[in-house]
């Protein structure tokens, strides 16, 4: 019980940090949205920062293991995983919108708050690191070939899946989810010597 | 320094201002692109939502009022904040392009400047706002697009001159846009894993990939760049 009202309270926090800011909440309209008195919230958080921090360490670490698990499906090949991967980076309409609302947020106060920067560096290496692993499994078996070492080509698997996804987030022209996940599928595919199709592009 | 206010009031007799013998040209001149920059280092400092006239006016040397005498709102102060130092960072460039005339060594010189460029918290405030706001999404889509059309006519030129592959140049603009947004987020993060150093290598392997050209000769040690 004591675990899933904190998830609650979380959940909550996220959402309000997606739709108004991450400045702009507050720990009474948190407690408001996540049906609990302010004073539950103040047991579980002593602080207002402790809160945001934690809500969104939260909402990455949740869209972090949804995909961990989608993309380490036993029978697939490296290539389907990966396909796996940069498709789950992608802000899809629900929850992965609202995680990548909060990632450009995080972005935007580890910019200006060194105070959070551990926080934004640690969940990079988490998906580095996540990247590499399934690139080096790809280039170990054969599957992938590429002059780069895996944690180089991962280093730019996360970067264009950054550049190319806040893109779609915010709706530029020509940047929905299928051409931006296209425009990655395309680039990546040619640093591991495989097909763009293979990697999840259509058309 | 003090300046003095302007002897019009906020409230709009500019039209009339025909008839008097005004001031203003000077201070058209000297306070507008004053006040925008002294709004850039506040926005930077602070950040957009927290960035207020006062503020401003204190850095730039001035009055609230002179401020809101150029600019009627906070929020249109702040929109051409942040689009005027994406366009001096594009005329620097453009700037600095004009003086080199290898298509590869403008490459790297375009890819330098955005590793160097210690301002990419406007650009994360710009995709930002973008999420809420039709004006500057609109503001920011006009900026990326000039910035894009940069590195397209470099690459279109090299493709001409046949010093890089013959690639669709739109593409190859858009692909190394994306990886630079990217890779600067985490420099800007200031991340011990994704430094300023490897950005560039990253940049450089992948424009070397991209367009089939090896851009070691023109390569020049690093430049120290402050914190």
């Amino acid at each position: 019980m004591a675990a899933g009202t904190r998830e609650r309270i979380l959940e909550a926090a996220c959402d309000l940090i997606a739709a108004d800011g991450i400045d702009d909440v507050r720990i009474a309209r948190v407690a408001t949205r996540a049906g609990v008195s302010t004073a539950l919230v103040h047991h579980y958080f002593s602080t207002r920062e402790e809160l945001l921090e934690e809500a969104l360490t939260h909402s990455f670490e949740t869209a972090g293991s949804e995909r961990f698990s989608a993309a380490t499906d036993p029978g697939a090949s490296a290539a389907e995983r990966l396909a796996s991967a940069i498709d789950a980076c992608m802000p899809h309409p629900g929850s992965q919108e609202r995680d990548w609302v909060l990632w450009v947020e995080l972005w935007l106060r580890a910019a200006r708050d060194a105070g959070l920067r551990p926080l934004a560096a640690d969940l990079y290496d988490r998906y580095r690191a996540w990247f590499a692993e399934i690139i080096e499994a790809g280039l170990r078996s054969g599957e992938f070939t590429s002059d780069r070492s895996a944690p180089e080509i991962a280093d730019f698997a996360v970067a264009l899946v950054d550049g190319f996804g806040v893109r779609a987030v915010i709706h530029a022209p020509r940047a929905t989810i299928a051409e931006v996940r296209n425009q990655v599928a395309k680039r990546l595919a040619a640093e591991l010597g495989i097909e763009a199709e293979e990697l999840g592009a259509t058309g | 320094m003090v300046f003095p206010e302007p002897r019009l009031s906020f409230r709009g007799t500019r039209g009339g201002d025909a008839a008097r013998v005004s001031p203003r040209p000077q201070i058209d001149h000297i306070r507008r692109p004053q006040i925008l920059e002294a709004a850039v280092e506040v926005i930077c400092e602070r950040g957009l939502r927290n960035t207020r006239i006062a503020d401003v006016a204190e850095r730039a040397g001035t009055s609230p009022s002179a401020v809101l005498y150029w600019f009627q709102t906070k929020e249109e102060l702040l929109a051409q904040a942040m689009i005027a130092d994406e366009e001096r960072f594009a005329r620097e460039l453009e700037g600095r392009l004009a003086e080199i005339d290898d298509p590869a060594e403008q490459l790297v010189a375009a890819i330098d400047a955005c590793v160097e460029d210690d301002n990419w918290t406007m650009w994360i405030e710009l995709w930002s706002r973008s999420l809420t706001d039709e004006r500057l999404r609109g503001e920011r889509e006009g900026l990326d697009r000039h910035w894009r059309a940069i590195l397209a006519r470099i690459v279109e030129d090299g493709v001409e001159r046949g010093v890089f592959d013959p690639v669709d140049a739109e593409e190859a603009a858009l692909a190394l846009a994306a990886l630079i947004d990217g890779l600067a987020v985490q420099v800007t993060l200031r991340d011990p894993a994704l430094t300023e150093e490897r950005m560039r290598k990253i940049c450089i392997e992948t424009a070397e990939h991209l367009l089939g050209v090896e851009l070691g000769s023109v390569l020049r040690p690093p430049e120290e760049v402050g914190a």
